[in-house]
């Protein structure tokens, strides 16, 4: 009833001193930044990372430039006219069209099989009774991220290796050796692994957001455990698929160390050919071309993506449910 | 287990029968040894502080935990190894757990489909009894389109429609405001009797306890502390805990000075009281002499009852079709008791520091051992 007023007044010194101190630079703010300039906080609060993306766009219309040059093989300067030669030479040459189908098709294997072996994994560490459970997942989770994605492909090589890990078991076994390192399959083992971390992350909020008790629910009226699974929980979970699959897809997409090592050189990305381009034989032009060849298919098939199923948990505009 | 199938043959009356049933999380007893038979078509309250156990009891009966110990029937068939989707249970959920991707009569269609029904008689059935909870009109609308009350009415249908042996309630009521809160208990109520479905229902609520049930058990640490119907609960408690978890009650303690067949003489204080007991109490007994707020009365100048004490006010306060005084009674050991005055009779316009003198006929006096 008066704890409040007796409070002020048996307040210490420093306390005071404290108060004066924060009225006072209140006022100094109040008078500086009025109410009214308040409304555009968020927008001042924007500029940084405007800015910052805005070098990326204009990078983006530097590139666009430079893919409509065609390189001069006796100057090795790019030519003043533009022409479209470099986006006929992609469509035309088998070696950048086996590039490009092998980076799509290669992304929508990785992206699937993430997305299936996510699921039970996001599942269970969001579900479990047991907290032992539930760190012990989430710290192998995040143990990857440790290492870095060098590190795991040299990892890989050991494990895939002619001599490494798996022949020698089936060595042991008495099976005949497997060569799987240096083909388009070690490089899909390799994704696969690196963007596994990434489909449970996206997954698990989407998960955690279904009360359980909907789940007792669906049972509690009959439904067996695959019926909850196809009827409730999927398409409650649809959020975090969107944002799974966009992330591991876009991610994927532009894969570079991966694919360089554990491919060999013979299982090129389309990452890798637009490293060469820049840096074996300085064909920016090629390089380029190649550039933005993956930023519109990959821009289009993302967005395809956004027109059928929403945002996602990506997206922060409330959709209508 | 002999012996547990030959109780269950005794009673086949009972919808609902549970014998002995414990449930231990991490050597804690949440349910400790409860038993209790319902009959078809009633209406039971479960009643209890958090914590108490009633909602695990619940959800033992609904399939979703598995006893400890124990079993539980449902008409007269061992269930407790039997899982929810092949219960015949309809629950309401605390928070609903509506489906939200789905619309209404979606959600009330869906244990239709998950349970086989004929494909042909599903959209009647689900009209009928979006109909019986007045919903008719609503059958398309999505569930985030629904206001509070009618999200409740789709649970009770959804629960509903397949004409489960049971229907049990988790406190779903617990969430909406008091008013929207007593219209929903009474439609409940009405739904409950139009299909005389037996029904479970668990709540923290006495009121809602006490308006809309047959039975009422009061749980607290994991025991059945009683099981009667509201009138008994509310007039004749168990023990102290039930005297004191429903209505408002003042607690005076003493000792038990001597006994005759359902009443004891207690002394507090000095003085002598006498007061109902449920057991016999030998002499020397510690107890808790309780008094409900309502039985307890500010006098009137030439007004005489079987006791009465000086008192001082200490706190008046106006809740509109009463005033609820706190007095301190020196002469009780200073304790401090509450008043409930309806009539503004009493008190006429007495506030904090006057001197009242209290009393109590004492054949509303209740004694519990401590």
């Amino acid at each position: 009833m008066q704890g409040s007023n007796a409070g002020r007044a048996d307040a210490s010194p420093l306390t005071r001193a404290r108060w004066r101190l924060t009225d006072a630079a209140d006022t100094m703010l109040s008078a500086l930044f009025p109410g009214r300039a308040r409304r555009l906080t968020p927008y001042i609060f924007l500029i940084p990372a405007f800015l910052i993306v805005g070098v990326i766009v204009a990078g983006l219309f530097y590139i666009g430039d430079s893919s409509l040059r065609v390189l001069d093989r006796s100057t090795f300067l790019q030519s003043e006219d533009y022409s479209l030669e470099n986006y006929v030479n992609i469509y035309e040459r088998a070696g950048y069209r086996s590039v490009l189908f092998r980076t799509f098709s290669g992304t929508a294997i990785v992206t699937i099989t993430v997305l299936l072996l996510s699921f039970p994994y996001a599942y269970l560490m969001v579900r479990t009774q047991s907290s032992f459970l539930r760190k012990f997942l989430l710290f192998n989770l995040f143990l990857p991220f440790f290492l870095g994605q060098v590190v795991r492909a040299y990892g890989w090589l050991i494990i895939l290796g002619q001599e490494g890990l798996v022949n020698g078991i089936l060595g042991q076994l008495g099976l005949a050796n497997i060569s799987v390192l240096y083909t388009n399959t070690a490089v899909l083992i390799g994704l696969i692994q690196y963007m596994l971390p990434f489909g449970v992350l996206m997954l698990a909020p989407a998960l955690t957001a279904i009360d359980s008790d909907i789940e007792a629910a669906s049972e509690g009226l009959g439904a067996k455990w695959y019926q909850t699974l196809w009827h409730v929980v999927l398409p409650l979970a649809k959020p975090g698929f969107v944002a799974a699959t966009v992330v591991v897809f876009t991610i994927t997409l532009t894969e570079f160390a991966i694919p360089a090592i554990l491919g060999g050189g013979t299982n090129d990305y389309v990452a890798n050919a637009i490293y060469d381009a820049f840096f074996r034989v300085s064909d920016m032009g090629a390089g380029s071309a190649l550039g933005v060849v993956l930023i519109v298919i990959g821009t289009t098939l993302v967005s395809v993506l956004f027109a059928l199923m929403g945002t996602g948990t990506v997206g922060f505009l409330k959709e209508d449910k | 287990m002999d012996d547990t199938a030959r109780r269950s043959e005794t009673s086949t009356q009972a919808a609902v029968q549970v014998q002995d049933v414990s449930m231990v999380f991490d050597g804690t007893p949440a349910v400790d040894a409860a038993s209790f038979d319902l009959a078809h078509g009633r209406f039971l309250t479960i009643l209890g502080p958090s914590g108490s156990g009633k909602t695990t009891l619940l959800r033992m009966i609904a399939g979703f935990q598995t006893p400890t110990a124990g079993e539980i029937f449902i008409k007269g068939t061992p269930v407790s190894t039997t899982p929810p989707h092949k219960r015949s249970i309809g629950m309401v959920f605390q928070k609903l757990a509506l489906f939200p991707h789905m619309t209404a009569a979606e959600n009330v269609a869906y244990p239709l489909k998950m349970r086989r029904f004929a494909p042909a008689d599903i959209p009647g059935r689900v009209k009928r009894y979006l109909e019986l909870v007045q919903l008719g009109p609503y059958a398309d609308r999505r569930i985030h389109q629904l206001s509070g009350g009618q999200q409740q009415r789709v649970a009770i249908a959804r629960a509903l429609v397949f004409e489960p042996d049971l229907l049990l309630l988790d406190e779903p009521l617990a969430a909406l405001d008091r008013k929207l809160r007593e219209e929903m208990q009474l439609e409940f109520r009405r739904i409950q009797q139009e299909l005389g479905v037996t029904t479970i229902n668990v709540t923290h609520d006495q009121r809602e306890a006490l308006v809309v049930s047959d039975e009422v058990i009061v749980m607290d640490d994991g025991r059945i502390q009683q099981m009667a119907s509201p009138t008994t609960t509310y007039g004749e408690p168990a023990n102290r805990f039930v005297a004191n978890f429903i209505g408002v009650t003042n607690f005076l303690p003493g000792e038990v000075i001597g006994a005759e067949s359902g009443r004891a003489r207690v002394r507090v204080a000095g003085h002598e009281l006498e007061g109902r007991v449920a057991e016999p109490l030998a002499a020397g007994t510690q107890v808790d002499c309780a008094l409900r707020a309502e039985h307890a009365r500010i006098l009137g100048e030439a007004e005489a009852v079987s006791f009465s004490a000086d008192a001082v006010i200490t706190e008046s306060i106006f809740e509109g079709d009463r005033t609820v005084y706190s007095v301190v009674a020196q002469a009780l050991g200073g304790a401090q008791i509450r008043v409930f005055d309806t009539l503004h009779a009493g008190a006429g316009n007495k506030g904090i520091g006057d001197a009242v003198r209290i009393g109590w006929d004492s054949r509303h006096l209740m004694v519990f051992p401590r």
